[in-house]
């Protein structure tokens, strides 16, 4: 394993960062909404969205955060691919059962929790294009 | 004898097809990554960063999809 740090790793992190205080305003905003339109049940529907899209949109920067600790290696190229697709399938089989669980409570408004979702998905694009955009990787940087 | 009647939930035909599109997305986006690390292993950290943000908008699709399902049945 090789201890270089990749440039992409300063970007990744600071999205993850973003992402929180992101999500964390948007499921503000939807609690609001949530207790308006269906009272507790809407407020905790409405936390438990976002914090699925924090969770489950984090885990790919997390998984290629994680993924360049082998970076150098002989074999780094499947190791990173591994880990970063294995994560996405893994990430969505979870969701797709979370999904089924979750759908059939009695304490679940699914409608808003799967708007607040929505609307934490597209803030955290959102916020990971103004970071990358934002970003300077500079070229020859490790990571390779 | 009707020979187009479908039964079940028609809700997992529409998971499939909101499966395909992300699904060749990120194909096209981890391939197309592999092949310029390949020609230029020093771009690699650029690429990886672009790569993250096209699979975090493939990835958006799949979960819009998904829970689509949950929105117009409840």
């Amino acid at each position: 394993m090789s201890h270089d740090t990749p440039a992409i790793t300063g970007v990744l992190k600071r999205a993850l960062l973003w992402d929180a205080i992101i999500t964390g305003g948007i499921a503000v905003v939807a609690v609001v909404l949530g207790a308006i339109f269906s009272g507790g049940i809407g407020v905790v529907s409405a936390l438990i969205g976002a914090v699925i899209a924090l969770v489950f949109l984090g885990i790919t920067a997390a998984s290629i955060i994680f993924a360049n600790r082998y970076a150098g290696g002989e074999l780094f190229a499947g190791i990173f691919f591994a880990i970063v697709l294995g994560g996405w399938l893994l990430k969505f089989l979870v969701f797709i059962l979370l999904a089924v669980v979750l759908k059939g409570q009695p304490w679940i408004d699914p409608l808003v929790l799967f708007l607040s979702l929505i609307a934490a998905v597209i803030g955290s694009l959102v916020v990971d294009v103004a970071v990358v955009i934002r970003s300077r990787i500079p070229i020859g940087a490790s990571g390779s | 004898m009707d020979i187009a009647a479908i039964s079940g939930n028609i809700a997992t035909v529409g998971y499939g097809l909101a499966a395909i599109g992300p699904a060749i997305g990120v194909g096209i986006v981890v391939g197309k990554t592999i092949e310029g690390v390949a020609r230029q292993p020093e771009l690699s950290s650029r690429l990886q960063t672009l790569m993250w943000i096209g699979i975090a908008f493939t990835e958006a699709l799949a979960f819009i999809g998904i829970a689509t399902y949950y929105i117009f049945t409840s």
